[in-house]
């Protein structure tokens, strides 16, 4: 099996009349997965749809190996979705369910229950196929969902928040599922979280989305380490943004050591515990700088400490 | 419900049953067998047909206007919902009787056709409520799952819209013919004299209180029967 390259180009897509996606321009490698993250409102799902045939185009199109989706009713995709709910057939057993695809395409019923246990066992359920859905957990029904999605052998993953609903547990056991199914089908993958750790994981690449476009695609270090603007910076994290000459000295938290005889000085105006960290913002000529800090040696509030940026990390930005 | 309904069963059956006793001095078939013959015959087969005839054509109107209400593709649905409401409003009879001064005139009263009208200014909306529950955002997710899962928009029709929404289907359909079925006052309006299973039955509820009894479970086996499909139904996982 190999991996088919998408490419979206120039999309405009107006759900409701307002546009949601402008002009978006979007290319995933073959065989790759790439992570759609944003904030809420940005377009993700909307993007999601119209590759998925659910929400029609304004303009632009869309290719996968190749060949135009867009113009094509979602049944002849040849792709396959992951809702953020598993959307399961209640009256149906877990296997036909999984076997739906196989269903679709008009193999005979032995051939695609078959098929479907495959793909059951190939994401742990193999004993659950003469269930009932309404019997299973959040996280077997969303494996469920996952396991009909593959069924179909489709040339394109797409997932939406799939892991949403779940508890941390249950996120990270699905979480390494998707990765390990995705990288032993070489199946490439379009996988939306608004998660920034689990987009660092889930994708080869990632994408962040702001207000209907791409504003960067890169490798996982690429974004939290060298953003390409302040907007990026902010949403991966980059909470210092310091005035410097005609740019921007982005440094993330974690890149400001405290040190006694550091070249910043303040009085430390907030301190809040995260568990493996204390995140403490220190107030340095009336600005205010945010670090991480050990547990252990974290100051309180009120206290005068000194700060150090780790240059070697810290990353300019234009203004 | 157990108490007059038994005494209707007995009442069916009693050939004698004079006041005060508390049972019947002679049991008998007279009842039953009257209402199984003549104009009681013809009537039952009239509501039959003009209920199934209704509720199809009311499941067929229904359907799409559920959907739009459902899937709220209405700006205002206020007004729409507001004459949904009216049958519980207005009396039959007051819409029958309008109704029959236009089918008079387009030769149509009197016919099937013009009781199956008659009786669709009350089963539609009736029928379009109960659709609207099975219909909404839920069912058009799982419409878009079996789009991106390669079914055909038949197939998805089939296997996903008509199999998930079955029970609302079911219960829209009960009710539209329970409607039909017991309307008084529509069939006295429009149907020109036809016999009709509740038209038929009052005249003897005075004169022939055995086969007004005969005749009330006769009205009632629908209703039983629909009972007994329901509670089958609900003992199935969905």
């Amino acid at each position: 099996m190999s991996g088919h390259a998408l490419v979206c180009e120039r999309l405009t897509v107006s759900p409701g009349g307002s546009p949601i996606l402008r002009d978006l321009t979007l290319e995933v490698r073959a065989g790759t997965r790439v992570a759609l993250v944003g904030p809420s409102g940005a377009g993700k799902t909307t993007l999601l749809r119209a590759i998925a045939g659910l929400e029609p185009l304004d303009s632009g199109s869309i290719t996968l190996g190749g060949m135009r989706l867009d113009g094509l009713a979602p049944h002849r995709r040849g792709l396959a979705v992951v809702f953020q709910e598993p959307r399961l057939l209640p009256h149906l057993d877990v296997l036909d369910n999984v076997a739906l695809p196989l269903r679709a395409a008009g193999r005979p019923r032995r051939e695609r229950r078959r098929h479907a246990a495959a793909a059951l066992a190939e994401v742990g359920l193999a004993a659950h196929g003469d269930r009932r859905v309404h019997g299973l957990s959040g996280g077997e029904q969303q494996r469920v969902a996952l396991a009909r999605a593959l069924t179909g052998d489709p040339r394109l993953l797409l997932l939406d928040e799939p892991l949403a609903a779940l508890d941390p547990n249950r996120r990270s056991d699905l979480r390494r599922m998707i990765t390990e199914v995705q990288q032993r089908r070489r199946l490439t993958t379009v996988v939306i979280t608004h998660d920034r750790a689990e987009a660092a994981e889930l994708g080869d690449t990632i994408a962040l989305m702001l207000e209907g476009r791409i504003v960067q695609h890169d490798e996982p270090r690429a974004l939290f380490e060298r953003p390409c603007g302040a907007a990026v910076a902010r949403f991966f994290g980059v909470a210092n943004l310091i005035p410097d000459g005609d740019a921007v000295l982005a440094v993330r938290p974690e890149h400001v050591r405290l040190e006694p005889d550091g070249r910043l000085r303040g009085l430390v105006v907030e301190s809040v515990y995260r568990g493996d960290h204390v995140r403490i913002a220190v107030d340095v000529d009336g600005r205010r700088i945010h670090a991480h800090v050990d547990p252990a040696a974290a100051p309180r509030p009120g206290d005068e400490v000194g700060l150090e940026l780790v240059t070697e990390r810290t990353w300019r930005l234009p203004s | 419900m157990a108490l007059p309904l038994g005494a209707l069963v007995v009442r069916a059956f009693a050939d004698e049953w004079r006041a005060p006793a508390l049972v019947p001095q002679d049991l008998g078939l007279r009842g039953v067998r009257l209402a199984f013959t003549g104009e009681a015959a013809s009537a039952f087969m009239n509501s039959l047909e003009v209920a199934l005839l209704t509720v199809a054509v009311a499941l067929a109107l229904a359907w799409p206007a559920a959907r739009a209400l459902g899937e709220r593709r209405l700006r205002r649905p206020g007004p729409v919902f507001l004459l949904l409401a009216a049958p519980l409003l207005v009396p039959s009879y007051a819409i029958g009787s309008g109704l029959n001064e236009w089918l008079i005139r387009l030769g149509l009263d009197g016919s099937t056709l013009a009781l199956v009208v008659g009786h669709l200014t009350f089963v539609l909306p009736y029928t379009i409520v109960v659709l609207l529950s099975g219909f909404g955002p839920r069912l058009t997710a799982l419409e878009e799952m079996a789009s991106t899962a390669g079914l055909s928009p038949v197939r998805r029709f089939l296997l996903v819209t008509v199999r998930s929404a079955a029970p609302t289907i079911g219960a829209a359909a009960l009710l539209g013919f329970l409607v039909s079925w017991s309307d008084y006052g529509t069939s006295l309006a429009v149907g020109a004299g036809q016999p009709m299973l509740p038209l038929v039955l009052l005249p003897f509820v005075g004169s022939d209180p055995q086969v007004a009894a005969s005749l009330s479970l006769l009205f009632l086996a629908p209703a039983v029967a629909a009972l007994a499909v329901a509670v089958r139904a609900g003992r199935r996982p969905l």
